[in-house]
Parts: C-alpha cells; sequence; structure tokens
C-alpha cells in the first residue's frame, strides 16, 4: 500500500552528525570494555572496584541501546509499519534511563550496605620489581583511567544529542558522567581507606548516587512522558517552541482565519496535527496541500503534520 | 606566568603527596600495626599440620614460626589461642585478634568479614610415581591419598580409584600430594595436575597498614616456604 506522505529524511548535515553520533558510541563501547578489563584485573577481593565493575558494565547499555535504535529508525514505512520506524529510538530512550537509573540505584544500596553492614575493606599489596606495592594504588590508577574516556566521550555527546534532539543519546551522555563521578569518588575512597577511614568509599558514593539518581529519575520520567506523546520537549525537558511556531506559520496565510496545533515526538521528528479554521472554502483542496507544505517546512524536524480543515475550533 | 607556577605547585604538591603516600599509607582504621608494637600480638591458632601444629608445649608449624619470626621483627611477642576456626575468625572480625593463622587459603569464605593477605605460598597438588614406574592412565588406577584429604575428590573426578591412607609416605604407589611433599619422597611428579592452594593468614578486616606489613614479610620467605614444610614434615 502507498500513502502520498513523503518517507521522512534527516537533512544532509545531520545525517552526518548522526554518523558521528554513532561513531561515538563505538568508541564509548570499546573504551568501556577496556575499562571492565583493566577494573577486572585490579580488583581483587574490593567490594567498592567490584561495584564500579559492574557499573561499567551497566553503562555499556545506553550506547548500546542508541546504536539498536539508530539502526532501524531512518528505515522507511512498509506494510506492516506504515508510520515508519523513528519510534526505534524512543525505546533506545527508555532502555538507556532504565539503565542509568539502575546504575544510580546500584551504587546508592551498595554504599548504604557498606556502612550499614561495617565492611571496612581490605585491600592487600602486590610484588612489582620485587617490592610489594598497595593495591590501592594501583586501584587509583584504573579508577583515574576510567574516568578519561567518559569525561571526553560524554562532553562530545552531549551537542550532539542537543543539534539531533537524541534524547537517548543524551541519556548515554549522562551515563558517561555518572560513569566519571563514579570512578572519582573510588578514588576519593581508596585514598580515604589509605588514610585509615574506611568509610570514605561509601560515603563518596551515596554522595554522586544522588547526582546520577536524579538524572536517571528525570530522564525516565522524561522517556515515559514521550511514550505517552506528552507535548514536545527539547533534550533538557523545556518546552518545545516549535509548535507554537507552526501554528503561528498557518494563521499568517490569508485564507486561515485561526489554527491550533496538536504535535508529539516521534523520536526526534515532530508530529501531529494542525486544525485550521478557512474563512471560505475555495480552492480547498489546493490550500490545504499548500498549507500542509508551509507546516511541514517551519522545521527540519517536522514531518507529515496533517492539516484538518474544521468549521470552528469549539 | 601565573598559570605556569600553578602547574609547577600542583606538581610539587603531587609529588611531595605521592613520595608520602606510599611510605606511610596505607593506615589501620583500628591502629593494630601500631598497637602489636606496645602490647603482645594476639594470635588464634586453628590445629591444621604441618601450618599449625599442637604440641603439650610451645605450638609449632610452619605458620606459627613465620608468625613467631614476624612479631620479633616487629619487636613483640606472639600470645597464643587455641580454637576453632569459626570462633577464631569471629574474634578476629571482632579485633579481638591480631592474626589468625591455621593453613588457611584464599578460598576461604570469610573474606567478606576479615581481612586476608595475598597468597604468599602456592601449594600445587599432583599424581606422582614410586621412582622407576610409569603411569599409563590415570583412569582405573589406583591412588593413595591420605584420609580427610579434599584433593580425594580431585582425583575422583580424573576417574581414578582412591585409596585412603594413614600416612602417605609409607605408600609404594601412585600417590597424590602436594609437590613439596612428593619432593621429599623423591616420587616423580606425573602431569596429572590436581588442585592448587593459595595460603593467606588472616587479619583483622580493613587493617591494611597490617596487611601490608605481612605482605612484605612473607614476602620475603616466599624462597623459604618448601624447605621449612620439608623440615616440618621431617621433624615429626
Amino acid at each position: 500500500m502507498k500513502f502520498p506522505v513523503k518517507p521522512y529524511r534527516l537533512p544532509d548535515d545531520k545525517q552526518q552528525a548522526i554518523a558521528r553520533a554513532k561513531r561515538l558510541s563505538w568508541i564509548t563501547i570499546g573504551f568501556m570494555l577496556s575499562i571492565v578489563v583493566v577494573i577486572g584485573l585490579t580488583m581483587g577481593s574490593s567490594e567498592a572496584m567490584k561495584a564500579v565493575w559492574i557499573e561499567d558494565i551497566l553503562s555499556l547499555i545506553p550506547p548500546i541501546a542508541f546504536l539498536v535504535g539508530t539502526r532501524y529508525f531512518d528505515r522507511p514505512p512498509d506494510d506492516q509499519f506504515p508510520y515508519g520506524y523513528r519510534r526505534a529510538v524512543m525505546m533506545a530512550f527508555l532502555t538507556a534511563a532504565v539503565a542509568l537509573l539502575g546504575f544510580g540505584l546500584y551504587i546508592f544500596i551498595d554504599a548504604v550496605m557498606t556502612l550499614v553492614l561495617v565492611e571496612p575493606p581490605t585491600i592487600q599489596t602486590i610484588s612489582i620489581f620485587g617490592r610489594r606495592i598497595w593495591l590501592g594504588w594501583l586501584m587509583i590508577a584504573a579508577l583515574v583511567y576510567s574516568v578519561i574516556p567518559p569525561f571526553i566521550l560524554g562532553r562530545m555527546k552531549q551537542p550532539l544529542a542537543k543539534e539531533l534532539h537524541q534524547k537517548a543519546l543524551q541519556t548515554d551522555a549522562n551515563m558517561n558522567k555518572g560513569d566519571c563521578l563514579a570512578g572519582l569518588a573510588g578514588v576519593i575512597g581508596i585514598i580515604g581507606v589509605g588514610f585509615g577511614y574506611w568509610w570514605a568509599d561509601a560515603v563518596a558514593a551515596i554522595i554522586i548516587s544522588l547526582e546520577i539518581l536524579r538524572d536517571g529519575f528525570s530522564d525516565l520520567q522524561h522517556s515515559v512522558a514521550q511514550l505517552m506523546n506528552k507535548r514536545p520537549s527539547d533534550i533538557d525537558g523545556k518546552p518545545d517552541p516549535i509548535p507554537d511556531k507552526v501554528q503561528h506559520e498557518l494563521e499568517r496565510l490569508d485564507w486561515v482565519q485561526r489554527a491550533r496545533v496538536r504535535l508529539r515526538e516521534d523520536g526526534d521528528v515532530l508530529t501531529g496535527e494542525a486544525f485550521i479554521v478557512p474563512r471560505d472554502e475555495a480552492d480547498l483542496l489546493n490550500r490545504l496541500r499548500n498549507a500542509y507544505d508551509v507546516a511541514n517546512a517551519v522545521d527540519w524536524r517536522l514531518h507529515d503534520v496533517n492539516i484538518v480543515p474544521v468549521r470552528s475550533l469549539e | 606566568m601565573n598559570q605556569m607556577n600553578l602547574k609547577r605547585s600542583i606538581l610539587i604538591t603531587f609529588l611531595a603527596l605521592s613520595v608520602f603516600g606510599c611510605a606511610t599509607l596505607p593506615r589501620d582504621p583500628k591502629e593494630t600495626l601500631r598497637q602489636i608494637h606496645a602490647r603482645p600480638m594476639r594470635v588464634g591458632l586453628v590445629e591444621h599440620p604441618p601450618w599449625v601444629v599442637r604440641t603439650n608445649g610451645e605450638p609449632a608449624g610452619v605458620e606459627v614460626d613465620l608468625i613467631r619470626n614476624f612479631a620479633s621483627e616487629l619487636g613483640t611477642t606472639p600470645d597464643w589461642h587455641w580454637g576453632g576456626e569459626q570462633e577464631q575468625l569471629e574474634a578476629l572480625q571482632h579485633y579481638q585478634l591480631d592474626v589468625v593463622i591455621g593453613g588457611l587459603t584464599d578460598r576461604t569464605p570469610w573474606s567478606k568479614y576479615v581481612g586476608f593477605t595475598s597468597p604468599y605460598f602456592k601449594e600445587t597438588y599432583h599424581v606422582a610415581l614410586p621412582p622407576g614406574s610409569q603411569l599409563q592412565n590415570i583412569k582405573g588406577t589406583e591412588v593413595s591419598v591420605e584420609k580427610g584429604d579434599p584433593v580425594a575428590a580431585e582425583v575422583e573426578s580424573k576417574g581414578a580409584r582412591v585409596v585412603r591412607v594413614d600416612d602417605s609416605s609409607n605408600v609404594n604407589g601412585p600417590v597424590a600430594a602436594a609437590d613439596w611433599k612428593l619432593e621429599q619422597m623423591s616420587f616423580t611428579v606425573t602431569n596429572e595436575e590436581l588442585d592448587s592452594l593459595q595460603h593467606v593468614i588472616a587479619v583483622p578486616p580493613g587493617e591494611n597498614a597490617l596487611v601490608k606489613r605481612l605482605d612484605e614479610f612473607l614476602y620475603t620467605k616466599r624462597f623459604e616456604m618448601k624447605g621449612l614444610l620439608q623440615q616440618q614434615v621431617a621433624k615429626r
């Protein structure tokens, strides 16, 4: 079945941005895997390091979700999916948000348990060139390594997420921020343990887990709202001005008496209806076609905004 | 200019901290290492020959000797306490003892509750034969194991038949035992590796200065362990 709707195509510069975002996600996966290996080698019997290790495995989920989502989202509509595959990235957003929230919860619960059960971490030594070196120093080195790639990658993803309105990518950047914070908390914790303050580790973890939980919770809220077709919002959750712009553009047409626009987010794309009250019914089919083009041309993210002529808005 | 100075002072602080850090850190939350300079070291003993051997007089055994040496290196004396493993480790968990020895290995399920040193001696178990004989196929062969030695399970899983004996050093046939012991018996070690145990010593949880000091001490003894074990068995 064919519909009189052109399949959506991202502008060329955005296509390039998406390709970059995908590349960054692959790089993230590569670095996170290497971090998982390095932390795994130095963790010994330290529970705190084991927690960092599990967190790093969890932080593989958002980039994987983003890559899976963006693999499908550009496919043209077919008989089975007449609206296309655009919403695949919304699933990625939800998955990434759940992973981020789980990540924060895990750190929080683990740290609270350590404090409640009074488990001072015992960190041994290993021999390097015939000297016994406290493993804590090696753990710090591993943690510092684990902080740098997510810090840089997160910074690189943020502007792309904003440009592309890819909220799954934004959540991935938040996860990178969380990785960074968790690694720094780990460093502070191990230095604390070195000075004999065994609880330093857990306290640092609780503080950073609150920040991660805040991000995770707001991302989860945001992604659920998006699936519920909440009115469009930008990457930070602020109301998107595009629906008002479309309404304004339509009302500028001389044959339009009033317009009312209702949009929702299909991933990065906005779609929905514009209800129009025409002044008269002359040449309506052509005018509607023109209104359709005007509405969809307001922004690159608009696609298939349908014009619905009505007698009144009541 | 200012930024240069800032960078330099950060670098100097960092270097100073790392020199200072490596020398005096880690510290003990409960100061065990500092305290045992001033009072006897409370040592929990769990009978486990040849590591910890109960006699009528002073305790004996390889780990007992190690701890005796360690104590004198620290300028203190050991105060021995005999007991069962659970009791001793619970006392250790609550800082009522300073060290527990008893042939413990890193497979211990206690690592969540108490601290352990790094493995200081690897004890590998093999099947070995009297000089001159040869092993065709381990499947179905009768292999002697000392009564109660858990390595019997590994022998069985290789398909051999386990013969439980009181003393494996009197056996004239295939034997499963630790390498240091087989060497003492002048048996020929086969390729059939059965198990490998990493020996550790238990310390109170989180006492990282004590762990480091004890690790350093045990590391200096790493080449003597085999000889000490063999001496211990020879004495019996």
